[in-house]
């Protein structure tokens, strides 16, 4: 049974590369303009031409201004996970603008020996930390029912990664959740936040969770109080702290890898000892074992896997070249998870069988076919 | 006054331009040819190299470029080999077995030795920057290519072969490595070869460039 | 013993000089030209041009790279990354470079070695090798730009690569780069000890001191420094000076 795609994310029929970097049209909610731009690459020129940073910068020392507290409470909540973004944010914010954060984790569903290495580097360079970590074994049972039926293990993390920060704005009553980049504007998706610093916290079921909130779990069994760590607080609760979400993107001008050199010179961090699967990378996205399996089904779903994610923003930032960009897409990109998969098949208490039945439900016939018994893409960011 | 002209050899083994900018930077004007006509009639003549003797050699050959050389010889053309190009200039090498050099220089080829003089053992190849002295016999530098220099200046060697000419006498200069005295620079009559590379030798090097295109 | 060697290490991706931290991040520095000429005036005793993304790319744009390498610049080059052929080092000797640097192709393909040195001479075939530690006493061979394991152990290939042919060792730790630590002295060691050729120690060069513990201790010939020069927390002089007060040979350069 192969779902409709098409239907379910909105996608084009025709498939179509940006002209600019790596990405297709097939990421959900992107937009490419008349000359075949993606709306991501507009973005990074107009981020680069047309945006006046300094100003920026003072609407971010006025934002400080405003919700400083100077009395040792929180003034502001940093989501993080111990990567070079959020600890890039933390850091800046506490070192630079004076701020009190409290730097929140929401668990990894794995978490890998590089993550946790990097995540104490990163408290121990001078950070007030608090992890949160749901009943692991809900989390499994989530993390093998939305890969089931959302073909995407991360679901669960999703979640938390969206809603602990707002239960931890709400319990210290800090009104400023600061996020690093807006991952829809910089890269591809809803632009309707492309010049603000915030977003709305109702579109968060839409941009993030596929439109399947934690409470959809119920009909597949889980109650409600195992589910409740992964809701988000009361709407009204969130209102009456006037809890606001802003992007540090906004701010100041966003560049993930200057990110790592950052964090590597004050928070400690480190890159991997080999690439990530999937891709060329060493410092992104280090945290997780079973992240590559969300970037996988990305790939099987979308014929987006990590290499093209990472050589999208590379390419935005002017770190490589398109050209540089395709070769390491065609270099890596189809590369299945292999490290972790025994360790992902018992985290969901699934089979191998399971999971290939699984993939293949994801493949749609607009993105993949089969030639010589083998399942190819259609259309490849190489030979368009 | 008119530009100097070098000409260096191109027989498909060497680093050509790092010497044709080194001879360029010293005002010559180079001509890369393995024309054996245009080598014949050349002011002056470079022999490069880098490498194998058993490949420049058969170089040499196929071109028809052995016979040249030693007509440059008869009709006493300033010549510099450098690197391989010197040792090329010998009678034979032991590299890869024994293989007949140009034997414009008596004398033989042999490997840098991989022990000190007092018996510890020592890399190979020679590769770095070496003091020069002047060699035993020699009458000092004035009438040479080094006479722009001064004994205990350094220049670029890599190698792991070293020519041992059989007469003192056309030893000019040497380095000392481990103890043992390699020639680095040696001559007989109109016909030079420095062991080091003069074009990867900085100032120094370029001093003994200039002196060439004067000769 | 040679006198050691002060090397210059430019990383090169297109036409930018970079340094990354962990063979990772592609931060521009300049130019190369502009970098190599300062480095040369100052009294550098070699230079390494690496294009470091060469394997990961799977291209190989070093005739440009040396090719658009100074014109006044009088000291001997190594060029490495992507040299996968000896036409490859044909071509990039021809143009200028007096040595070439090879890793990953010398991994997949060790005959590369021999034929190259059998070629152009040993003294022109540097193993350029990517190593991390593993263990307390060892250290696998990484290529792609510290992209790919091997599974295969730093001494044992060293040993190899110089029975085949190599006739000087680039050993580059990929735990100590772009991080000012110092060198990987147990590294360093661990190769030197094991090999008659020439072992260039780079990677992590944190001051001009570093010189003396990886020669002394180490057993480094040369060292090739990279984020210490780029970013200009010391000149080749200072350097320079240190060695030559503390009593290592090093050539005595004339400062015009």
């Amino acid at each position: 049974m192969t779902r409709d795609l098409i239907k379910l994310y909105n996608l084009p029929c025709e498939i179509k590369f940006c002209k600019k970097c790596t990405v297709s049209n097939q990421r959900p909610r992107i937009t490419f303009d008349e000359n075949g731009i993606c709306s991501a690459c507009n973005f990074a020129e107009y981020k680069k031409q047309s945006i006046d940073w300094s100003a920026r910068e003072a609407e971010l020392v006025a934002l400080c201004d405003k919700h400083r507290k100077g009395n040792g409470e929180y003034d502001v909540i940093v989501p993080c996970s111990g990567g070079k973004d959020g600890s890039f944010v933390a850091h800046q914010l506490k070192y630079k603008y004076g701020m009190n954060p409290l730097a929140v984790t929401w668990a990894p569903l794995k978490a890998s020996a590089i993550g946790r290495q990097n995540l104490d580097a990163f408290i121990a360079s001078g950070f007030n930390h608090v992890l949160g970590t749901p009943n692991p074994q809900v989390t499994k049972k989530l993390t093998h029912l939305s890969f089931k039926h959302l073909g995407d293990p991360f679901q669960p993390f999703i979640y938390g990664q969206t809603n602990f920060p707002l239960h931890m704005a709400v319990k210290y009553n800090v009104q400023l959740i600061m996020y690093g980049e807006n991952g829809e504007v910089e890269y591809g998706g809803d632009m309707k936040n492309a010049f603000r610093p915030t977003r709305d916290i109702q579109d968060h079921n839409s941009h993030y969770f596929s439109g399947l909130p934690p409470e959809f779990w119920t009909e597949h069994g889980v109650s409600l109080a195992d589910l409740y760590p992964f809701m988000a607080p009361k709407l009204g609760e969130i209102e009456k702290n006037k809890t606001e979400i802003h992007f540090l993107g906004y701010y100041k001008f966003w560049d993930p890898q200057e990110n790592y050199y950052y964090c590597h010179e004050h928070t400690g961090f480190t890159v991997n000892t080999e690439r990530s699967e999937g891709t060329y990378s060493k410092y992104a996205s280090l945290d997780d074992e079973i992240d590559q399996f969300h970037y996988y089904l990305s790939y099987i779903k979308f014929g987006i896997g990590r290499s093209t994610s990472d050589t999208a923003h590379e390419i935005r930032d002017e770190k490589i070249t398109r050209e540089e960009g395709v070769a390491l897409v065609k270099r890596y990109d189809h590369e299945s998870p292999k490290k972790y998969y025994k360790e992902f098949l018992d985290f969901c208490s699934i089979t191998d069988e399971e999971v290939n039945e699984v993939i293949d439900s994801w493949r749609s016939d607009h993105i993949w076919h089969k030639e010589n018994d083998e399942w190819k893409l259609r259309h490849t960011v190489w030979s368009d | 006054m008119s530009t100097p002209e070098v000409t260096v050899i191109d027989y498909g083994v060497g680093n050509l331009l790092s010497v044709q900018r080194g001879l360029e930077h010293c005002g010559a004007k180079v001509i890369l040819t393995a024309n054996p006509e245009k080598i014949l009639t050349a002011k002056r003549v470079v022999l490069p190299g880098v490498g194998a003797f058993t490949n420049a050699m058969p170089a040499l050959e196929s071109l028809g470029l052995v016979a040249v050389i030693r007509e440059l010889a008869q009709r006493k053309t300033p010549l510099l080999g450098i690197c391989l190009g010197m040792q090329l200039l010998l009678e034979e090498s032991d590299e890869f077995g024994v293989t007949a050099g140009l034997g414009l220089i008596p004398g033989r080829v042999i490997a840098v030795p991989d022990r000190t003089l007092s018996g510890v053992a020592q890399k190979t190849p020679h590769i770095g920057w070496s003091a020069l002295q002047a060699s035993n016999e020699t009458d000092g530098w004035q009438k040479t290519l080094l006479q722009d220099n001064n004994p205990g200046e350094a220049v670029y060697f890599v190698h792991s072969f070293m020519a041992v000419p059989t007469d003192p006498m056309h030893r000019i200069a040497d380095c000392i490595y481990g103890g043992h005295s390699i020639a680095a620079m040696i001559r007989r009559g109109h016909i030079m070869g420095c062991q080091f590379h003069p074009e990867k030798s900085g100032e120094v090097g370029l001093k003994l460039l200039r002196r060439f295109i004067l000769q | 013993m040679s006198n050691i060697r002060l090397i210059a290490r430019l990383d090169i991706k297109g036409s930018n000089l970079i340094k990354g931290i962990h063979l990772e991040g592609l931060r521009v520095m300049g130019s190369p030209n502009e970098h190599a000429l300062h480095y040369y005036l100052q009294g550098v005793d070699e230079l390494i041009y690496m294009d470091c993304v060469a394997s990961l790319y799977g291209r190989n744009h070093l005739g440009d790279i040396v090719n658009a390498a100074a014109k006044d610049i009088f000291v001997p080059m190594t060029v490495g990354g992507g040299i996968r052929s000896v036409d490859d080092a044909t071509e990039i000797l021809r143009v200028g470079a007096d040595k070439v640097a090879v890793n990953t192709a010398a991994v997949a393909n060790p005959q590369l070695i021999t034929d190259i040195a059998q070629r152009f001479g040993s003294q022109c075939m540097v193993l350029s090798i990517e190593a991390k530690q593993v263990g307390p006493d060892n250290w696998e061979v990484y290529t792609d730009n510290g992209r790919e394991r091997t599974g295969l152990d730093v001494v044992e290939w060293v040993k190899r690569g110089v029975a085949m042919g190599a006739g000087e060792i680039l050993l580059t730790s990929v735990d100590r780069e772009g991080t000012r630590k110092g060198f990987d002295i147990a590294l360093v060691k661990a190769v030197s000890a094991e090999v008659a050729v020439p072992v260039i120690a780079s990677g992590g060069m944190g001051k001009p001191e570093d010189v003396l513990t990886v020669v002394n201790e180490g057993g480094a010939d040369a060292v090739a420094m990279a984020d210490i020069l780029h970013y200009k927390r010391a000149e080749i002089g200072d350097i320079r000076a240190v060695a030559e007060n503390a009593g290592l040979g090093v050539r005595h350069y004339e400062y015009a």
